[in-house]
């Protein structure tokens, strides 16, 4: 059996991460963990090692943008993708932009779990 | 600069005389010819229907008025007058027995009167050069006025709008977390609830309804919040109204309207974002069947016309996009239904106006309507028709 996915949410809204947790979890591949605060996300990603996170913009304490800032000048962390899944674009806006706006792969928050599953597969690195 | 504040005096006019006793008008004659720079053109009529023919002849610069001729009389002549030449300098001849006429045509556009016998060619040259001056003011004040009322409504309207637009967006962030989690959470219980248990298929249905329903309230509101950056390329304006009416048929049949389509065939491509647009063109006609029973008729028009001198079919709001006699594409959306009540129609362009707020109407499809042809740099307007019913009409730039 091929190794689970570990991914590693970043988001303050509790019941969002649950729910989101629950279902990636529920479809087998993935290893999934949580944290719910900002500001402990370089320890977590340390600790974790995960192959993509997934991150909230607007969040108490440190932004999302600042937390993939901390994480990609880490030199044991720099290469892993990060997906900003987010309520501040739309779906439209980002299907309009294919996914990426300025450089960045974006999630809008709504967005259907199947939308969610297939960024995170063309996002993930392709394995050794 | 000089000649746009000062006006040159010692310019002879052109001048029209109207009056019917020929001993007055030849009086006005003889002072007006007593020197060459009295009057630079020089015309008389004994009756307003001839004036009138005179006025599309020459350019006149002012007009000695008799108000009681054979075919008007009084206040009437006056009327008729400016209404045919609204840019044209008024001075009433008066008798020497009607002062109190000649004041009180004063407050009804003429812009001196003249008591008969009681002036020189001397004081007639001036009175008819302050006329002109008083007149050529009037206009210029009243340009600037418009000016200014339009600006002010631009401004206001902006302000509104960024106003509305942060505390829109605001609100909408916010509700779209706890959406996210709602559905993620119906997205869970759809996969391990029992398929077969029909009550908790229907619950889960219903909220899944629900959610979808909030989530496109949230969309709207962020549309209407910030419209963002138009995807314009040159098209037929006549492929969004077809696609158009494809997206709303289903609607068309359900209440049993007909649908009339008048579409010009050669039509100059207007710079659209075809999207908005038919988000436009979709709330039109769904206001315009929503105003309909059954068995209504929905006419969709689209011609290439040329715009006004004044503009006037343009409102306020638009009107600097475009410039009179512009060529333009419109197109009108007309329903057979109860029309706008008077009340409402400076109203229904404002957001969060519904008369459908109990069908869960949010008010904001002529709102968002009318942000997306401002930033289309045309025009929507809205209005009854004589005949019953509204019609809505928008205008693109060629």
């Amino acid at each position: 059996m091929e190794e689970k996915k570990k991914i590693l949410i970043i988001d303050d809204e509790k019941g969002f991460t649950s729910m989101l947790q629950l279902n990636l979890e529920s479809i087998g591949e993935y290893e999934v963990r949580v944290e719910n605060r900002a500001e402990k996300a370089l320890e977590i990603a340390l600790q974790f090692q995960p192959d993509i996170i997934l991150l909230d913009v607007i969040m108490p304490n440190v932004e999302g943008p600042d937390v993939a800032n901390i994480i990609h000048t880490n030199e044991g962390l720099k290469d892993i993708p990060i997906i900003f899944l987010t309520a501040t674009v739309t779906k439209d806006e980002v299907d309009a932009q294919n996914g990426k706006i300025g450089g960045h792969t974006f999630v809008a928050k709504p967005s259907s779990l199947s939308d969610l599953t297939t960024s995170i597969k063309r996002n993930l690195l392709p394995a050794f | 600069m000089a000649d746009e504040t000062f006006t040159d005096f010692t310019q002879p006019l052109k001048v029209l005389v109207v009056e019917d006793s020929n001993i007055d008008r030849r009086i006005l004659e003889s002072m007006l010819q007593e020197k060459e720079e009295y009057s630079a053109l020089l015309k008389v009529a004994d009756s307003l229907a001839k004036t009138l023919q005179l006025f599309d002849e020459f350019e006149f610069d002012v007009v000695i008025l008799d108000l009681n001729l054979p075919d008007s009389q009084g206040e009437e002549t006056l009327f008729k007058l400016t209404a045919k030449n609204p840019k044209i300098a008024v001075v009433v001849n008066t008798g020497a027995y009607e002062d109190r006429v000649g004041l009180k045509t004063l407050s009804m556009g003429a812009q001196d009167f003249l008591v008969k016998g009681k002036y020189t060619a001397y004081l007639l040259n001036k009175v008819l050069h302050y006329a002109v001056e008083r007149k050529r003011f009037e206009l210029k004040l009243k340009d600037a006025y418009e000016k200014l009322k339009e600006t002010q409504s631009q401004l206001i309207h902006a302000e509104k709008m960024k106003v509305i637009g942060a505390l829109a967006s605001g609100v909408a962030h916010e509700v779209k977390n706890p959406l996210a989690t709602i559905l993620y959470g119906i997205t869970y219980l759809s996969e391990v609830l029992d398929p077969k248990d029909e009550k908790l298929q229907t619950v889960l249905r219903n909220i899944k309804d629900a959610s979808g329903r909030a989530d496109r309230i949230i969309t709207d509101l962020l549309d209407f919040a910030r419209l963002r950056q138009l995807k314009k390329e040159k098209q037929n304006i006549n492929d969004a109204i077809e696609k158009t009416l494809g997206l709303i048929k289903h609607e068309l049949d359900r209440k049993h309207i007909q649908m009339e389509k008048r579409l010009s065939k050669d039509l100059a491509a207007v710079e659209i974002d075809a999207n908005k647009i038919e988000q436009v063109l979709v709330n039109l006609m769904l206001n315009a069947i929503n105003a309909m029973e059954r068995d209504g008729r929905l006419t969709v028009t689209s011609a290439a016309v040329e715009l006004s001198e004044d503009l006037h079919e343009i409102p306020d709001l638009h009107r600097r996009h475009f410039k009179p006699n512009d060529r333009v594409v419109r197109v009108t959306v007309e329903d057979t239904g109860g029309g706008i009540p008077a009340g409402e129609l400076d109203k229904i362009f404002e957001p969060f106006f519904t008369t459908r707020r109990a069908e869960g109407g949010l008010g904001l499809g002529l709102s968002v309507s009318r942000n997306i042809m401002e930033i289309h740099e045309g025009s929507i307007s809205i209005e009854n028709k004589k005949e019953g019913g509204a019609q809505a009409v928008l205008h693109f730039k060629i």
